[in-house]
């Protein structure tokens, strides 16, 4: 059972943060335990890598790949605990089951990077989902929150609906219910149903073009920190599952080729164009996480062993400056306040009232819109290199173009910090120094690996062999 | 690897000095102003002595210092630095006048001062770096280090139309950094099909070999950029604004130091890297040189507007440049050198006369100035000096520049020299007009405004003195890019006999 040490030291933290809340209502004991728990599994990461005996076989895969991919979730989700804390610190609610819900989508996102069958791919996808609703809809007195709660409840329930019905038909198709055994099998007019049917579902997890339409609502109603967990991990885990999909050398039909081509194009386009109009900031981030995905699918077009580290290197990206936009807002706001200081306004004139955090809000807008010397200049970069490699002309194109579209709403963001502030008064008074301490990682990871990502690449090439 | 630290100090000192100025700015903007000009000083103590360095570069040429050191060896790219003659003039320039930018915001900046000057600092050092880069992919890095900054300087302290020209600004220098990009990556990923080994390194890709078409479609990508940044005509439309809203620390910089990255662009990158490509859209080049000539001067003579007026000088300016570069002469090329770094002098020094007048005047329209000569006898009089300079006037520097280019150009192309040459016409026009119209006839209304103070008359004098120095002793100037050109020259010479077909 080795390899499976993190899920496993994951479902224990499950119980005993349980036991911990049970006991005594403690903000702070329940996040230190499931920050504990979260640090344990990813210590045990070395560990499971060197384990020889298969665990689990036929539901799950530990190799290097999902593990590394359970590794970055594990991180990340331990980078919005911290933020979460201080966020929620003020509110008025019983705030120790957002640590709980947390932990538990990380258990399905982590399972989910590491399944090999369709039954535990289902399994922790609605894992994952569900507890997700549950951090979109905390702050309950928030009337945004729960109609994004509740819209994400529908449109993720209808999308495992398709999700549910193509695993029935590629069972049908193949009699299996291993994904090894799906991709092996010949196409079939059933099977190609089912394999549509999934990719409609993972579209929308994905959150690409079209089936990206909840993407901002969602965003803007979720309290910060869930917010970045939405954008963040949940993606992870999908990806994880494509690039393991991908590994496996399987060559997927012409047509499904074709049809994530033209979804990678159109979240590029629409995901730029559409965040040109927006005045909340986190709207913005929703469009520009659409944008994203898009740049995400071009590397996973692309294939190949550079391609393979570029989607990696620019998943890991992704998920720094994300974490680190939705983290800047979070601090700014406060879980007791009726909203979340996330209209472009409310970012106005940070350079004078919150000089620390704006400056590194704008690395993390830097190297979303991938400019030196942040890290998303670096991450593009890789994938310009991987789309050029493969001749992806038309894919590499639109990068580019959409790209420049882009630079304009992240720079103007910028801009609005650096305007003379407004008159309303911030919506949080002080920044805990723990998020103090979150943020000035995350913008440490920026400009570091921004000036010097041979490290990391060299982690990520020997992850993925 | 001599001298090879004193590369990487100076690219970091301004680096460092724009991070410390950032927080530094808010309780103490007085220290942060110091803290860059310190920081710039000790950037200069750094550069003087790289001047008698030499240094054994794999590559055969006259290099006075070189660093090297992998950066990201998965894709061949090297932090691989290089100074010789041209990239320490140009240096030394970028430096002295980003010295002047910080003394001459002193009093026009007062807001947000710490971010201000990191993005000031942040982007002399990107520029630096652009001269000093002898790795594709680290020249465009260091290229959107130079630009980005700009453009927040151009957005947040411009003046009244400052979005507008910023987004102008930043539509054609991030359109032509795409170009520089797609063109690089296909320069490698070429090199890399016919070797076998993927890098980005300036003197492997040299020796890439290539036929016409492929050749033509990279050159004209980064010919296309390089126009763009240095303001030639018909892909100038972005200068004119943007120099006139750019705060005046902005102006000064955009035209005396980040023009000539363009011209710098057309060397060591057009020229140099694929000769014969380049060889072959010269004949174009010229005629847009002379274009941009004839061009600049008639749109300066018909401005009201004293800033918008020198930056159309500008674009005249840089034709003489564009046509130095491509007549692919040793003469011509050394004037290129002189004219840009006279052309750097000549114009801060306008753009800090302007920015003054704006200051005490609250106004930059010729019809609201006039007269000025008997309220401000010293800023009119260092006004006409340099205005007198930067026509061309025999004995101040930007004479040596153009006469070197015409005197080149007539060697090889006597059409485009003698054409170029009736364009000297209309800018002693707009000159002399400019002069009568901004200090000369009756005053407006009477003017109760201070005259230059102690820190804009040393500003002023120390220019004046670097422009007649220029003028009448040019010859150091002229040694020191001599063997530097010979970096260049031989390479792109032997391919013009090649077209030749000799």
């Amino acid at each position: 059972m080795m390899p499976a040490a993190p899920l496993i030291i994951l479902a224990i933290a499950v119980a005993v943060l349980l036991a911990v809340i049970a006991s005594r209502r403690s903000h702070f004991a329940a996040t230190g335990t499931a920050g504990f728990g979260l640090l344990a599994a990813l210590a045990s990461l070395p560990w499971a890598m060197h384990a020889a005996a298969p665990a689990l076989p036929g539901l799950f895969t530990f190799d290097s790949v999902s593990l590394g991919f359970i590794g970055l979730i594990l991180a990340a989700s331990a980078m919005i605990l911290v933020i979460g804390y201080a966020y929620w610190q003020k509110a008025k609610l019983p705030r120790e089951e957002f640590p709980l819900l947390l932990l538990i989508a990380t258990l399905g996102a982590a399972a989910l990077a590491a399944s090999a069958s369709f039954i535990t791919l289902f399994l922790c996808l609605e894992t994952m989902t569900l507890a997700m609703i549950g951090m979109i809809a905390y702050p309950r007195d928030r009337p945004q929150a729960e109609e994004a709660a509740l819209k994400y409840l529908v449109l993720s329930g209808m999308s495992s609906a398709f999700i549910l019905f193509g695993i029935g038909l590629i069972e049908l198709a193949t009699g299996s219910l291993g994904l090894a055994d799906a991709l092996a099998a010949p196409a079939s007019p059933i099977m190609l149903a089912g394999l549509a049917m999934i990719g409609v579902g993972a579209g929308f997890k994905l959150s690409v073009v079209p089936f990206h339409f909840w993407v901002p609502d969602i965003y803007a109603g979720a309290p910060a920190p869930t917010g970045a967990y939405v954008a963040v991990i949940a993606k992870i885990a999908v990806m994880a599952v494509l690039i393991r999909v991908q590994a496996t050398g399987v060559t997927l039909p012409e047509g499904v080729v074709t049809a994530i081509t033209a979804a990678a194009i159109l979240s590029m386009l629409i995901g730029n164009l559409l965040a040109l109009l927006q005045q909340n900031f986190k709207r913005i981030l929703g469009y520009s996480s659409i944008a994203h995905l898009g740049y995400l699918l071009v590397a996973w077009l692309a294939a190949g062993a550079v391609a393979r580290v570029a989607v990696v290197f620019y998943l890991v990206t992704y998920a720094i400056t994300m974490i680190g936009a939705f983290g800047v807002i979070a601090a700014l706001s406060s879980g007791a306040a009726g909203r979340d200081a996330d209209q472009l306004a409310d970012l106005r004139g940070m350079f004078w009232t919150r000089p620390a955090l704006a400056a590194v809000l704008t690395f993390l807008l830097l190297s979303l819109a991938g400019i030196p010397p942040a890290i998303g200049f670096i991450a593009k970069m890789y994938i310009f290199a991987a789309g050029i490699h493969t001749e992806l002309w038309l894919l590499i194109g639109t990068m580019v173009a959409s790209s420049v579209i882009g630079l304009f709403y992240y720079l103007n963001v910028i801009i609005v910090m650096a305007q003379r502030p407004g008159e309303q008064a911030p919506l949080a008074a002080a920044t805990a120094w723990s998020s103090r301490a979150a943020m000035a990682a995350l913008g440490a990871l920026v400009l570091g690996f921004g000036v010097a990502p041979q490290p990391l690449i060299a982690l990520l090439k020997a992850i993925l062999g | 690897m001599s001298g090879g630290l004193s590369l990487v100090l100076l690219l970091l000192i301004p680096l460092v000095g724009g991070a410390l100025a950032w927080p530094l700015g808010r309780r103490f903007p007085a220290v942060a102003r110091a803290v860059c000009l310190a920081a710039l000083g000790l950037d200069l103590v750094v550069t003087i002595p790289l001047l008698h360095g030499t240094a054994a570069l794999a590559e055969p040429g006259n290099w006075l210092a070189n660093y090297d050191a992998p950066w990201i060896p998965a894709f061949g790219m090297d932090v691989r630095l290089g100074m010789d003659g041209i990239a320490w003039l140009l240096t030394v320039l970028t430096i002295i006048l980003g010295m002047f930018a910080i003394v001459v915001s002193w009093k026009e900046i007062d807001e947000g001062v710490g971010f201000f000057h990191a993005n000031l600092m942040w982007s002399l050092a990107g520029t630096i770096g652009v001269f000093l880069a002898l790795d594709l992919f680290l020249f465009f890095y260091f290229w959107e280090l130079m630009l980005v900054p700009m453009y927040f300087v151009i957005a947040i302290w411009g003046h009244e139309n400052r979005r507008r020209a910023a987004i102008k600004f930043f539509l054609f220098t991030q359109g032509s950094g795409l170009l520089i990009l797609i063109s690089i990556f296909a320069l490698a990923f070429l090199h890399q099909s016919q070797t076998g080994v993927l890098t980005f390194d300036y003197f492997e890709l040299q020796r890439t070999q290539l036929n016409g078409t492929v050749a033509y479609l990279i050159m004209l990508g980064l010919f296309i950029a390089f126009v763009v940044k240095l303001a030639g005509f018909p892909v100038h439309v972005w200068l004119p604004e943007t120099h006139t809203e750019a705060p005046t620390a902005g102006s000064v910089i955009l035209a005396s130091i980040l023009l000539k990255t363009g011209a710098y662009g057309l060397f060591r990158f057009v020229a140099a890297l694929l000769p014969a490509a380049a060889h072959q859209i010269a004949p174009v080049a010229l005629w847009l040189g002379v274009a941009s000539i004839f061009y600049g001067a008639l749109l300066a003579y018909g401005q009201s507007d004293l800033k918008k007026l020198i930056a159309y000088t500008s674009i005249s300016h840089m034709g003489f440049i564009l046509i130095g570069v491509f007549v692919f002469n040793a003469l011509a090329w050394q004037g290129v050198i002189f004219l840009l770094i006279a052309h750097g002098v000549s114009t801060g020094a306008l753009f800090i006369i302007v920015g003054s007048v704006q200051h005490r005047l609250h106004t930059r329209d010729l019809d609201r100035m006039g007269g000025m000569w008997t309220d401000l006898p010293k800023l009119s009089s260092f006004g006409t000096f340099f205005i007198l300079a930067a026509m061309g006037l025999p004995g101040l520097g930007n004479f040596v520049g153009e006469f070197l280019i015409l005197r080149g150009a007539y060697a090889v192309a006597p059409v485009v020299a003698i054409t170029a040459a009736v364009g000297l016409i209309p800018a002693a026009l707009y000159s002399l007009i400019a002069v009568q119209r901004a200090f000369h006839g009756p005053a407006d209304a009477a003017r109760k405004v201070p005259d230059f103070g102690l820190r804009e008359n040393a500003m002023m004098l120390a220019l004046a003195g670097a422009i007649i120095w220029l003028g009448v002793y040019p010859r150091p100037v002229l040694d020191i890019a001599a063997p530097a050109l010979g970096n260049l020259l031989p390479v792109a010479q032997t391919a013009m006999l090649k077209v030749a077909g000799r």
